[in-house]
C-alpha cells in the first residue's frame, strides 16, 4: 500500500485532510474496496478505544446498508445543488416524500429561567391566546371512541413542532399544579420548569451546602 | 312512600340506580385499577419509559423501590440531558447538569414521581365510564385493557393496558373524548426485582460546581389572611369540587399566592390566586393562555386579582373554573385558624424566616 | 464547522451519485450509531436494524443536507428519532420478568446503570477484535499510543494534540498514522487469519 496514501486516509478520517485532497481521495476510497476495508477498520480501532457495544469486524451494519441502498435510486444533485425529479426538471431542494426529520429533533429542552434572554432577545414570547369558548351545554361524547380498534389507538411519529415557550409566569404555575399532574408528578424531565436565578426576583433563594454523602461520577456525554 | 315521589325525583332515583349497577359491573375494571395502583407503590421494578407528548418522545429511565417502608425513587432522562430526579422517602432531588443546578425539596411521603392513578369510584362512575375492553396481547404480554372515558366534554380520559400477572400499565395514553390520544406512556424495557441496591439511587452524573438550591414547604398560617379575601369558585364543570387549598409563594408574585385544587376524581385542575391586586402599579394582569404539555393554563383577572388556572384537562373546563373563581371579603377574625396543606410546591424559593 | 471537510467531500460524491461514498460514512460512523442507539434499545440485533434504517433515512435525507451542522449531528439527531419512532411504535420487543429469579447476582454500576448481558456471538468476536486492539496499543510507543488516545478518546483535534504534546501538527499526523498502521497490522491478522495478502507487502 502507499504509505502516503494512507496517511492522507488517516488524516482524511479525523477530518484533518486539506479540503482539495479530500476531494481527491474521496473519490479514491469510493472505489477501492481495500482503501474502504482499512478505512473501516480505522473506525474499528476508535470504536474499541471508546469501548463502543457491538464492535464486529464485519461492521453488519454498514454490509446491510450497502445492501439497502443497492435498490435505491442513486441521488442526483447538478453541482448548485439542485434536485432533478423525474421528469427531469429542476428543483430546489425539494425534500424527498416520508423524510420529516432532516432538520433534527433533538430533545428540546424547555427551560424557563427569569434572567435568561429566550432566542431573539427580546423579553418573554407573548403565548398563543386561544380563542374564548363560549361554555356549550353538555354533551355526552360518543362511546364508540372507547371501545374501539388498536388502530384510534396509534400515535403519530415523532415530528417536528415549534416550540411554543409560554409567558414565564404561566410556565411557574404549571409547575406548581405538577405536584397533581399526570403522568409524572414534578413535570417531564424534558421539559423540566425552573425558576429564578437568585438576584433576579423579589423572593430570595437560600442556598445549600451539598447534602453530605451525594457522590457522582463524571457525566456521560451524549456523544 | 313511592307514591309520594314526584316523577322528576324518581327519574334521578333511577338514574342513580342505574350509576350503581353501572359501577357493580364496573367493578372489575375499577379493581384492576387499584391492583396496577398497588403494584406501581409497592413492587420493586426498574425499566425504560417513552414518554410521547405532544409530537416528542422522552425516552426515561425508572427506578422503584419499597424498603423498610421507605420508597426510593429515581427517573433518568436518558435524551443526553442527564437530568434525573431522584426521591428518597420525602426528599426529592432534582439534577439538571444542563444548567448545573440541584434542587432539593421535602415532599410528603405519598407523592410519587410517577402520577399515581386516582381510585375509582361511585363518584367518578358518574363522570367517567369504566371498562374492561378487552384482552389483549402487548409486548408478548397479556394485559387487560381498560378503558376510562368521559361521559362529557368537560375531561380527558385513558386508556391502560394493564399486564394480567403483574398488574403494571404497560402502556398508557390520556386521550381526548374522541379518543384522539394526548400522552402516551409505554414501558419499552420493565424488570420487576426482588432486590434493588442503593447504588440504583445514586446520581449518575458529578455535581462539582453546581448550584444547591432549597425548596421547603411553606406554611400556610395567616399569609393568605393579608389580604382578606377568600376565594373559591362557586359554579364548576359538573362533578369538580375543591379538594384542597393552600398558599405557596411564586416567584415575581408580590405575596403569597392561593392554592386551590378542584378534582372530579380523576382529573385535577389547580387555580391560583394572586393576592395582591396588582404586581406593579400601572400594570395589570393580563390575560393569557398556553398549553404546556397535555396541560392547559388559563390566566384572567378577578377583581384586579391575577387569577390562573391550570390542570389537564380540556381547555374549557379549565376556563370556565378560572372564571368561576370569586373571592370574598372577610374580616380577619373570620378566617379559619388553619386551611388545608397541599403537597410543597415543586419550586425553588424558599421564603427567609420571618 | 468547517472541520467537517472530510465528511463534507464525501456527502456531496453520495449527493451526485456516488454510493461508494455513503458506504464509507456508514463504515465511519456505524459504531457510534449503534452504541446511540443501545441507549434506547437492549437488543443489539435491534438496535442494528434501528442504526440500519436511520442510515437508509439519513442517504433519502441527504439532498437536504446542507452542511448547517456537521454531518455527524445531522446523523445522529436521525437516529434518535428513528429510535424514538421505533420503541414507540414496536409490538415485538420483549419486556424481561424476573420475578422468579434471585436478583443477588444482579449489580450496578456505580452510575447506576445496568449490567446489560450481552449476547454470545456478538461477543466472541466483539472480544477478540477488542483485545486484540487494546494489547496493540499497549504495545505502542508511548509518543503514538498518546497521539491516537488524544485523537479517539478525547476527540482533541490534531492541532490540539500538538499543543498537548509540544509537537509540530504534522509530527502528531505521522504518528496518528503509523499508531493506526500498527494496531492495523494486527487486525488484519485477526481478520484474514495470517499477515497480509501480497498486495499489503508492497
Amino acid at each position: 500500500m502507499n504509505e502516503e496514501l494512507d496517511s492522507q486516509l488517516s488524516a482524511m478520517f479525523d477530518n484533518e485532510l486539506p479540503a482539495a485532497e479530500c476531494e481527491l481521495l474521496a473519490r479514491r476510497l469510493s472505489r477501492d474496496p481495500d482503501l474502504k476495508a482499512r478505512w473501516g477498520r480505522y473506525a474499528v480501532i476508535g470504536a474499541v478505544i471508546r469501548a463502543e457495544r457491538g464492535v464486529t469486524l464485519e461492521g453488519s451494519v454498514a454490509g446491510r446498508v450497502s445492501a439497502a441502498l443497492s435498490s435505491e435510486p442513486a441521488l442526483a444533485l447538478d453541482e448548485a445543488g439542485r434536485g432533478a425529479d423525474r421528469t427531469g426538471r429542476v428543483q430546489w431542494w425539494q425534500p424527498l416524500a416520508g423524510v420529516g426529520l432532516a432538520a433534527g429533533v433533538a430533545a428540546v429542552s424547555i427551560l424557563w429561567l427569569r434572567s435568561q434572554a429566550l432566542p431573539g432577545g427580546g423579553a418573554t414570547v407573548a403565548p398563543a391566546l386561544v380563542a374564548t369558548t363560549a361554555l356549550p351545554a353538555v354533551q355526552p361524547v360518543s362511546q364508540g371512541a372507547g371501545a374501539a380498534m388498536p388502530d384510534s389507538f396509534v400515535v403519530p411519529p415523532v415530528s417536528q413542532r415549534p416550540v411554543v415557550v409560554p409567558a414565564t409566569e404561566l410556565a411557574d404555575y404549571v409547575m406548581a399544579h405538577s405536584a397533581f399532574s399526570w403522568p409524572f408528578t414534578r413535570g417531564s424531565l424534558l421539559s423540566a420548569l425552573m425558576v429564578s436565578e437568585p438576584g433576579t426576583s423579589s423572593t430570595p433563594v437560600r442556598s445549600v451546602q451539598p447534602a453530605a454523602g451525594v457522590q457522582g461520577n463524571a457525566i456521560q456525554n451524549p456523544k | 312512600m313511592r307514591s309520594r315521589i314526584r316523577s322528576r325525583e324518581r327519574v334521578s332515583w333511577l338514574a342513580l340506580a342505574l350509576v350503581i349497577a353501572g359501577v357493580a359491573n364496573a367493578d372489575e375494571p375499577a379493581k384492576w385499577l387499584e391492583r396496577m395502583n398497588h403494584a406501581l407503590s409497592t413492587l420493586n421494578y426498574d425499566g425504560t419509559l417513552a414518554h410521547w407528548q405532544g409530537g416528542k418522545v422522552e425516552m426515561l429511565r425508572i427506578v422503584h423501590r419499597v424498603q423498610d417502608g421507605t420508597v426510593s425513587e429515581r427517573l433518568v432522562s436518558l435524551d443526553g440531558s442527564g437530568r434525573e430526579f431522584i426521591r428518597v422517602g420525602s426528599k426529592l432531588t432534582c439534577y439538571l447538569p444542563d444548567k448545573h443546578v440541584v434542587l432539593v425539596e421535602r415532599t410528603p411521603a405519598k407523592v410519587s414521581l410517577l402520577g399515581e392513578f386516582p381510585a375509582f369510584n361511585t363518584q367518578t362512575a358518574r363522570f367517567y365510564d369504566i371498562k374492561d375492553v378487552a384482552r389483549m396481547r402487548f409486548d408478548g404480554r397479556d394485559t387487560h385493557l381498560i378503558t376510562v372515558m368521559p361521559r362529557d366534554q368537560y375531561r380527558y380520559g385513558y386508556r391502560l393496558w394493564i399486564d394480567d400477572s403483574t398488574a403494571m400499565p404497560l402502556k398508557t395514553q390520556l386521550c381526548d373524548g374522541h379518543g384522539k390520544v394526548i400522552e402516551q406512556i409505554v414501558f419499552a424495557r420493565l424488570r420487576i426485582r426482588r432486590h434493588i441496591p442503593d447504588s440504583a439511587f445514586r446520581p449518575g452524573i458529578s455535581t462539582a460546581g453546581f448550584r444547591w438550591l432549597r425548596n421547603d414547604s411553606v406554611p400556610v398560617k395567616e399569609t393568605v389572611a393579608q389580604s382578606g379575601m377568600v376565594w373559591s369558585a362557586d359554579h364548576l364543570p359538573p362533578g369538580f369540587h375543591m379538594a384542597a387549598r393552600a398558599a405557596q409563594t411564586m416567584p415575581g408574585a408580590p405575596g403569597p399566592v392561593d392554592h386551590l385544587v378542584f378534582t372530579d376524581g380523576l382529573a385535577s385542575v389547580s387555580v391560583f390566586v394572586e393576592t395582591h391586586a396588582e404586581r406593579t402599579p400601572g400594570q395589570a394582569p393580563k390575560v393569557e393562555a398556553a398549553r404546556v404539555g397535555s396541560s392547559y393554563a388559563f390566566s384572567t383577572v378577578v377583581d384586579g386579582h391575577k387569577v390562573t388556572a391550570v390542570g389537564e384537562a380540556p381547555a374549557a373546563t379549565v376556563r370556565f373554573i378560572a372564571d368561576s373563581v370569586k373571592g370574598q371579603k372577610v374580616s380577619r377574625s373570620a378566617l379559619p385558624a388553619t386551611l388545608g396543606t397541599l403537597p410543597a410546591s415543586p419550586f425553588a424559593h424558599s421564603v427567609p424566616p420571618p | 464547522m468547517s472541520a467537517d471537510v472530510s465528511d463534507l467531500s464525501l456527502v456531496r460524491r453520495v449527493q451526485r451519485g456516488d454510493k461508494g461514498a455513503f458506504d464509507a460514512l456508514v463504515l465511519k460512523y456505524q459504531h457510534k450509531l449503534v452504541k446511540l442507539v443501545m441507549r434506547y434499545v437492549r437488543n443489539p440485533a435491534e438496535a442494528e436494524d434501528i442504526a440500519q434504517e436511520a442510515f437508509i433515512k439519513a442517504y433519502r435525507a441527504l439532498p437536504q443536507f446542507r452542511g448547517d451542522s456537521a454531518f455527524y449531528t445531522w446523523l445522529y439527531r436521525i437516529a434518535i428519532n428513528t429510535a424514538k419512532n421505533a420503541v414507540v411504535s414496536r409490538d415485538r420487543s420483549p419486556i424481561e420478568y424476573d420475578l422468579d429469579r434471585s436478583n443477588t447476582d444482579e449489580s450496578y454500576d456505580m452510575q447506576g446503570r445496568m449490567k446489560d448481558a450481552e449476547t454470545p456471538e456478538g461477543l466472541v468476536l466483539t472480544d477478540e477484535i477488542r483485545s486484540t486492539v487494546n494489547a496493540a496499543i499497549d504495545a505502542l510507543p508511548e509518543d503514538l499510543r498518546t497521539a491516537i488516545v488524544l485523537r479517539e478518546l478525547e476527540g482533541l483535534s490534531y492541532e490540539e494534540i500538538a499543543e498537548a504534546m509540544a509537537c509540530p501538527v504534522g509530527t502528531v499526523r505521522s504518528r496518528i498514522f503509523r499508531a493506526r498502521e500498527a494496531i492495523d497490522r494486527r487486525l488484519r491478522e485477526v481478520f484474514e487469519g495470517g499477515l497480509g495478502r501480497a498486495e499489503e507487502l508492497g
